[in-house]
C-alpha cells in the first residue's frame, strides 16, 4: 500500500516517440553502409548470410572502382534481413558498417530490396534521449547534445 | 519385468467430468494448449499439447554453416538467447580445438548473467504476475527490464537477437563507461529488489495462492528428470555452473539458492534468490576483469565427432550435442532444454487440485513453449 | 587431480565390462567426463536397469537419434546423468544402439527412467522409431492430421535451402 502510495508522485518514464527518439550506441546493429570504394566483391557476406539475402550483383553507372573489376556489389533483401551483421564483421576489406537506422519500414515489398547505391547513403537518424540513473531515485529519459 | 510407470498422464475419462481446452489463444497459457479434464471445481488431470510453434529447427540447422546457425538457433529461447547461443557453441570449440581467451571467459558470463537477470524479470512479470492477476509486478518488472536491454544494445548492438558468441569467444569488447553504468543500474536494480519483495513475495495474496501448492518431492523430482529452479525448489542442489564450471565461474564466488518446500512459493523464490546471486556475480566479474585479447579465430569446418556441452540457463540446463562430418555444415544438431524436461512435471503436479490453482503452478514451473517445441 | 578423474571414467567403464562382458560393443571416453557405451538394442533393459540402479544414473537428459542413410542405420542415444550421485554429477553417460532402418523398433525405457516418457514421443514422431511398451504413444509437435513421413529423416531434403 504505502508502495504504491510513493510511486504515484514520480514521473513516468515514457517517451513520445517519434517526437523523442533515443540516442542509439555506435555499433547498433540497423541497416548496413556499404562504402563503394572499398568492395571487392568477394562474395563472403553473401555466404556468412544466414537467411541467404545478400545477392552479388552488377552495377551500372560511369564510376571506377579499381578495386573492383567487375563491378559486383551486394544487394541487400531487407524482408529476409535479421540484422545480425556477420556480413560487416566478416568482410576481409571493411566495406560494410553500422548505422542506427531502423526506421526501414515501407508500403511496398519491392522497395525493400536495396541496391548498392541505396545502400550507401549517409544515415539520416537523429536520436537526443538516453536514460539517466539518479541513485535510488529512479530513472528518468533528459536530452542530451544533439548527434551528427 | 516391466512395470506400469506410476503416473499415467491422461486418465480416462468419467462420466461426470468435461473437457476444457484452454487453448492456444489465452492470455493464460503462452503458445501451448492445455487439455484440461475438469470435474466441478477440481481439476482431474491435464494433458498438454505442444507443437503450435515447431519450426523444425535441428532440421534447419544441417544446411547452415556453423557460423550462420547461431542467430537461428539462439530464437527458440530469445529472452535468454545468450544461453542458447553458448550451449551451441561449447561443443562445437570442443570439436574444433578452441580455447576462448580469459578476457572473452569473462566477458561472456558478464552477459550471460545479465541475461538471466533479465529472463527471470520476464518470468516476473508474465509467468508470476499477470498468470495471477498482480498487474503492478508486470509494469515494473518490465519498465526494470528495459534498462539492462538498453545496455545490452550498448554492448552487442541488438536489444534482444544478440548472436553474441561465435565459436572462439565474443564479437566485442566492453566500450568505455560501459562498466560504470552498469555499476549503477546494478544499484538502482538492487533497491528495487527490495520493493519487489514487499509488493510481491511479502504480499498476502500472492502467499495465500502460492504456499502449499503443486507440491514436488525431492524425489519425484529426481526421478521425473526435471532441472533448474524447478528441482532447486524441491531441495535438490544441483548447477551446472558449480558441477562442470564454463566461463568464468570457476573464479568467482556464489551461491545456489535451494529450497526444500517444494511448493510453487518456493519456486517463486528461488528465482528471486538467483536474480540477487545475479547481481554479485556480475560486480565480482567486473572488479576482476582480465586483459588481453577477447577471442580466438576458429577454423570454419569441423572435424568429425560428437561432442556435448551444456550450460544453466535460467529455465534450466541445455545438453547440446553437435556431430560433425568434416565439413562446414553440422551433420546433426540435438537441443535439449530445460522446458522440455519440465514439461513432464506438468501433468504430474495439476491433478485434483481446484482449476485456479493451475495458472500458479504453471506459472511456477516457468514453461517457455518455443524453447520446448524447438 | 587429473588422474582421479581420469580412473572415474574408466572405473565406469570396467565396471560395465565385467558385468555385461558380451552385451558391450565398444566403449568410448571423450575428452572428459563424457562416456559412451555401444550395445545391442536386446539387452537395453537390463544395461538401464543396472545403470539406474547400480551406477547411480536417476535421469535421462534426453534422448538422440541419428540418421545414418549410407550405413542403413538409426543410432539412438540415450543420455544419463545423476543428480543424487554427487562424485558422478558431472558426467554424462551415453548409451548407444543402432537399429536397422526398415525395421525401427525397440523397447521402451519409461519403465525405468520415467523422464525418458516426452522423449520417446518425440522420437517416435520424427524418426519412425516404434517404443514398445510406451503407455501412451502419440504425435506430440507435429500438426494433427499430418501424415506424411517421419520429417528428421535424411530422405527428406530441401535442395532449395543449398547445398547439403
Amino acid at each position: 500500500m504505502y508502495e504504491g502510495i510513493k510511486h504515484i508522485f514520480k514521473r513516468t518514464f515514457t517517451m513520445k516517440y517519434p517526437y523523442e527518439k533515443l540516442r542509439l550506441p555506435t555499433g547498433f546493429r540497423g541497416r548496413h553502409l556499404l562504402y563503394l570504394d572499398k568492395c571487392t566483391g568477394c562474395g563472403i557476406c553473401a555466404w556468412i548470410c544466414p537467411e541467404r539475402c545478400i545477392s552479388m550483383v552488377p552495377v551500372t553507372n560511369d564510376k571506377n572502382y579499381p578495386q573492383n573489376p567487375e563491378k559486383r556489389f551486394p544487394q541487400y533483401w531487407y524482408a529476409r534481413c535479421c540484422f545480425c551483421h556477420f556480413c560487416t564483421d566478416y568482410c576481409p576489406t571493411g566495406a560494410l558498417d553500422y548505422t542506427p537506422d531502423y526506421e526501414l519500414a515501407e508500403y511496398d515489398r519491392e522497395l525493400l530490396l536495396w541496391s548498392p547505391e541505396r545502400l550507401s547513403r549517409p544515415t539520416t537518424h537523429v536520436g537526443e534521449y538516453e536514460s539517466v540513473i539518479h541513485g535510488n531515485q529512479g530513472v528518468t529519459y533528459e536530452r542530451v547534445a544533439k548527434t551528427k | 519385468m516391466t512395470t506400469e510407470p506410476s503416473t499415467p498422464i491422461v486418465d480416462k475419462a468419467k462420466e461426470s467430468t468435461m473437457d476444457v481446452s484452454v487453448g492456444p489463444q489465452h492470455p493464460g497459457s503462452g503458445h501451448v494448449r492445455l487439455l484440461m479434464r475438469v470435474d466441478g471445481d477440481y481439476i482431474v488431470s491435464i494433458d498438454p499439447d505442444i507443437g503450435y510453434v515447431h519450426r523444425g529447427c535441428e532440421k534447419i540447422a544441417e544446411y547452415r554453416n556453423y557460423v550462420s546457425n547461431i542467430p537461428h538457433l539462439e530464437r527458440p529461447c530469445i529472452i535468454d538467447a545468450i544461453h542458447l547461443n553458448w550451449a551451441y557453441v561449447l561443443p562445437v570449440e570442443t570439436l574444433q580445438g578452441v580455447n576462448v581467451p580469459p578476457r572473452g571467459r569473462y566477458i561472456s558470463t558478464i552477459a550471460a548473467e545479465m541475461n538471466r537477470i533479465m529472463s527471470h524479470l520476464y518470468w516476473l512479470a508474465i509467468n508470476a504476475g499477470v498468470f495471477s492477476g498482480h498487474t503492478t509486478i508486470f509494469m515494473w518488472a518490465f519498465g526494470d527490464r528495459d534498462l539492462f536491454i538498453e545496455l545490452m544494445e550498448w554492448l552487442t548492438g541488438a536489444r534482444l537477437t544478440y548472436s553474441f558468441l561465435p565459436p572462439g569467444g565474443p564479437r566485442r569488447d566492453i566500450p568505455s563507461g560501459f562498466e560504470e553504468k552498469l555499476t549503477k543500474l546494478l544499484n538502482y536494480f538492487e533497491k528495487r529488489l527490495i520493493e519487489y519483495d514487499r509488493v510481491f513475495f511479502k504480499n498476502p495474496l500472492v502467499v495465500a495462492r502460492a504456499k502449499g501448492i503443486g507440491v514436488l518431492k525431492k524425489g519425484d523430482a529426481i526421478r521425473l528428470g526435471t532441472t533448474g529452479p524447478v528441482l532447486r525448489g524441491s531441495g535438490v542442489e544441483y548447477d551446472v555452473r558449480k558441477v562442470e564450471p564454463y566461463g568464468a565461474y570457476a573464479d568467482l564466488d556464489f551461491q545456489i539458492p535451494t529450497f526444500k518446500e517444494g511448493d510453487a512459493y518456493a519456486r517463486f523464490l528461488v528465482r528471486f534468490e538467483e536474480m540477487k546471486q545475479s547481481i554479485s556475480i556480475i560486480r565480482q566479474a567486473i572488479g576482476k576483469m582480465p586483459k588481453g585479447p577477447i577471442a580466438r579465430k576458429a577454423p570454419l569446418v569441423a572435424p568429425e565427432g560428437e561432442a556435448i556441452g551444456r550450460v544453466e540457463s535460467s529455465r534450466g540446463e541445455i545438453a547440446v550435442m553437435v556431430i560433425g562430418d568434416n565439413s562446414d555444415k553440422p551433420y546433426r544438431v540435438k537441443i535439449m532444454n530445460g522446458s522440455f524436461r519440465n514439461l513432464i512435471a506438468l501433468p504430474y503436479l495439476i491433478r485434483n487440485v481446484h482449476v485456479a490453482d493451475m495458472p500458479i503452478i504453471y506459472g511456477s514451473l516457468d514453461y517457455w513453449p518455443v524453447e520446448a517445441d524447438r | 587431480m587429473n588422474q582421479q578423474s581420469t580412473s572415474r571414467e574408466e572405473r565406469i567403464i570396467e565396471k560395465a565390462k565385467s558385468q555385461f562382458p558380451d552385451y558391450v560393443k565398444e566403449t568410448k571416453i571423450d575428452g572428459n567426463k563424457r562416456v559412451t557405451i555401444t550395445f545391442n538394442k536386446d539387452h537395453l533393459q537390463e544395461i538401464a536397469t543396472w545403470i539406474r540402479d547400480d551406477l547411480g544414473l536417476d535421469h535421462l537428459k534426453g534422448i538422440a537419434c541419428v540418421d545414418y542413410p549410407t550405413h542403413k542405420k538409426l543410432e539412438v542415444l540415450y543420455l544419463a546423468g545423476s543428480f543424487s550421485k554427487s562424485e558422478i554429477q558431472d558426467i554424462i553417460v551415453t548409451l548407444k544402439t543402432e537399429l536397422p532402418r526398415d525395421a525401427a523398433t525397440i523397447s521402451s525405457v519409461v519403465s525405468i527412467w520415467e523422464s525418458a516418457h516426452f522423449h520417446e514421443r518425440e522420437a517416435f514422431e520424427m524418426f519412425g522409431i516404434k517404443f514398445e511398451g510406451h503407455p501412451d504413444l502419440r504425435k506430440l509437435l507435429t500438426l494433427d492430421n499430418w501424415d506424411g513421413p517421419p520429417p528428421m529423416l535424411k530422405d527428406i531434403r530441401f535442395p532449395e535451402m543449398g547445398q547439403r
